[in-house]
């Protein structure tokens, strides 16, 4: 044990240090949160332009009583009105630019009457989009909302006309619903399209995709670890140590898994600060504070499943690191060989988060099925319905017999008689025959 | 094998794939002598001494080390033995002290042996203050020292060191062959390789010399320069490779 935390140790200290690891593991705490900043500052302040200088030009053909309040009523609503007089379109658009209006609406003759009538009034309204951006999407977006508004306020009044003492909301809105969810036979007091929005904000995307950063950064992590020792030349002397080649192999999973989680978990720090600064402008909730109030807490076994698959999962991708940085004559052969495997291994877990497994085809199926990254992905999205998926009860054993597989050969591979042979006919495969390698 | 003979090599071969590294050699290392093979780039120095040092199998032949299989008793060869390869790399980012307490506590079980080693191997290093700093800011001298240090500190039975000078300046290089020398005792022994035959003459007691991974002559240096009427090693060299050829 005294060995293995050496070797533990040592692991952790070269890795920490190293600024190949540790700028990948700091970024994403600081780019994401400044990246969600950013967004929600050019938001925040379209917004306040929009809202500043909503301004809309008007053409009324109608020139009665009705169609002069239906303007007043816009600008009691906050909106700057701006009369036109120009009869031709293509001038009148012109007008309401020299304005600094980005809408310009004609009311056709025959409004007022119309309304009166209770019929539906035509009104044009012209956006006029000078430039494609956030202010600019803004601006139309609030325009919409006060035509709309006072498009209600229109309808109440209508109302209140034909019925007095009538609650208007009532004639628009006559049905009550209710909306009731059943998930596997549980009854839950919330619409269906709230459950999924939460559940594709927050389950469907983010952890999933954590999950995702995680192998990745696991993976990359040990076989920058191992390649370096073969970088550096360090790796022939650490296996003449008098350890045991498990040890030796233990202890890069190990150390390069403490590593991931803590990157793992700094990317999730900055991946929720993100959200939040993005979504904090929108006014919507991530999706984790009122998805419990109505689903119940996922069983404690499910965690247990979860936490099983995971980290049989980061052992088995942990394992390919090592094999891959061993392989590695230098870490920029280890980065070009990482994306050529990690990519199809990974590939698998994107059609667990966005499609639905079981309508995948049979061959498909099989290759998720066989790759112990898939269980946590499939684990992280059924326990949101405490759900354990029979899948999951074979294919942790099946996982966990393939990851000791990997491990083994792993650790077969690390004996210092194949890799040397094997780094040697690679050395001989580069140089083809006209130069023999060193021995 | 002898109580007193700490390696013993019989018919050595070594195949890496279709090309043969090491050709039926031979020869033996006494205990508390210092041995030397010395040999052109590629003649198969490292490749005997990796296998020495359990890193390698051998193809054919017999190989013990300190009375061990190197093929069946690995395991209890490697605590007994350290080694040096020539290019012995440093992790960059251990300070010089970090990367000796962690050799030392896979080496000793107790706490106490293990800081006493690392202690001694300060000491060996003669690196002083600069023993706390990071070992990328070392320099090849340095790190070399560092690598002598870690080399002896485990006090093995049977020190593998390949080129163990190789690269550094004279000053050095003087210092490690000073430490080596002093190492070599009636408990302890090493087995060193090298192209520089001046240093070999100095250190070894006796010496192989090895040639397109056969070994064509050993013995003595005085013996050999006798035998060959040379008036150093590398003039034994020149003329059994020049005999060899015919």
């Amino acid at each position: 044990m005294g060995k293995m935390r050496a070797l533990i140790e040592k692991e952790v200290k070269d890795l920490l240090r190293d600024p190949r690891i540790y700028i990948g593991l700091i970024i994403p705490i600081i780019m994401l949160p400044l990246m969600g900043f950013a967004i929600s500052v050019a938001m925040k302040s379209a917004e306040n332009t929009a809202t500043n200088a909503l301004t809309i030009a008007f053409i009324d053909y109608d020139e009665t009583d009705v169609s002069g309040n239906f303007i007043s009523l816009l600008s009691d609503m906050g909106l700057k009105t701006v009369k036109l007089t120009n009869e031709s379109l293509s001038r009148a658009i012109e007008e309401a630019k020299a304005y600094g209006s980005q809408t310009l609406m004609i009311i056709p003759k025959g409004f007022g009457e119309t309304l009166l009538n209770f019929g539906r009034a035509n009104v044009e309204v012209y956006s006029i989009i000078e430039n494609i951006g956030i202010s600019s999407a803004g601006m139309q977006s609030a325009v919409d909302k006060v035509l709309a508004a006072s498009s209600e306020i229109l309808s109440s009044m209508l109302i209140s006309k034909i019925a007095p003492g009538v609650n208007p909301n009532v004639i628009r809105n006559p049905l009550n619903m209710t909306r009731y969810t059943v998930i596997r036979n549980r009854v839950m007091k919330i619409s269906p399209q709230a459950i999924f929005g939460q559940l594709m904000m927050g389950y469907g995307i983010m952890v999933p995709l954590i999950l995702f950063v995680l192998s990745i950064t696991v993976t990359q992590i040990a076989a920058t670890a191992t390649a370096v020792e073969n970088e550096e030349k360090t790796l022939e002397t650490l296996l003449t140590f008098p350890v045991s080649r498990y040890e030796i192999l233990m202890a890069k999973l190990l150390g390069s898994s403490v590593i991931a989680v803590l990157g793992g978990a700094m990317f999730t720090g900055g991946f929720l600060l993100y959200f939040q600064g993005f979504f904090g402008f929108l006014g919507l909730e991530l999706g984790f504070e009122e998805l419990p109030k109505v689903l119940p807490s996922p069983p404690p076994e499910t965690y247990v499943l979860l936490t099983i698959s995971l980290i049989l999962s980061i052992f088995f991708i942990t394992s390919l690191g090592v094999i891959i940085g061993a392989l590695s004559s230098d870490v920029r052969m280890s980065s070009s060989l990482l994306g050529i495997i990690i990519i199809p291994v990974l590939v698998p877990s994107l059609m667990i988060m966005y499609g639905d497994l079981k309508t995948l085809p049979l061959a498909l199926q099989v290759l998720v099925y066989a790759l112990p990254t898939s269980y946590p992905m499939i684990m992280s999205k059924e326990m949101i319905v405490s759900n354990i998926p029979s899948e999951v009860i074979y294919g942790i054993p099946y996982s966990a017999a393939l990851t000791l597989m990997v491990v083994y050969l792993t650790s077969k591979l690390l004996t210092p008689e194949k890799l040397l042979t094997l780094q040697y006919k690679l050395k001989l495969k580069r140089v083809r025959g006209k130069q023999k390698p060193m021995l | 094998m002898s109580k007193d003979r700490i390696v013993e090599v019989k018919n050595l071969v070594k195949h890496f794939g279709n090309l043969v590294a090491l050709k039926n050699i031979t020869f033996s290392v006494e205990k508390g002598e210092i041995f030397g093979l010395i040999g052109p780039n590629g003649a198969g120095k490292t490749t005997t001494l990796r296998i020495l040092a359990t890193l390698l199998l051998p193809t054919a032949g017999y190989v013990r080390v300190l009375n061990y299989d190197v093929v069946k008793e690995s395991s209890k060869i490697r605590p007994l033995i350290s080694y040096l390869a020539e290019d012995a790399g440093t992790y960059r980012n251990l300070t010089g002290y970090e990367y000796l307490s962690i050799v030392a506590r896979i080496y000793f079980r107790s706490k106490a042996d293990a800081e006493e080693a690392v202690e001694e191997a300060v000491k060996i290093s003669g690196l002083g203050e600069r023993i706390s700093d990071k070992m990328k800011i070392y320099s090849k001298g340095m790190k070399r020292r560092i690598q002598i240090a870690r080399v002896l500190m485990t006090k093995p039975k049977l020190a593998i060191l390949d080129e163990p000078t190789v690269g550094l300046d004279v000053f050095h290089a003087q210092y490690i062959r000073r430490i080596i020398k002093e190492y070599a005792s009636e408990e302890n022994s090493i087995i060193l390789s090298s192209h520089n035959m001046l240093e070999i003459e100095r250190l070894c007691s006796r010496l192989a010399l090895i040639h397109s991974g056969q070994i064509v002559t050993q013995g003595e240096p005085q013996t050999l320069k006798d035998e060959y009427g040379a008036a150093n090693l590398e003039e034994v060299f020149l003329e059994v490779v020049r005999l060899w050829g015919k």
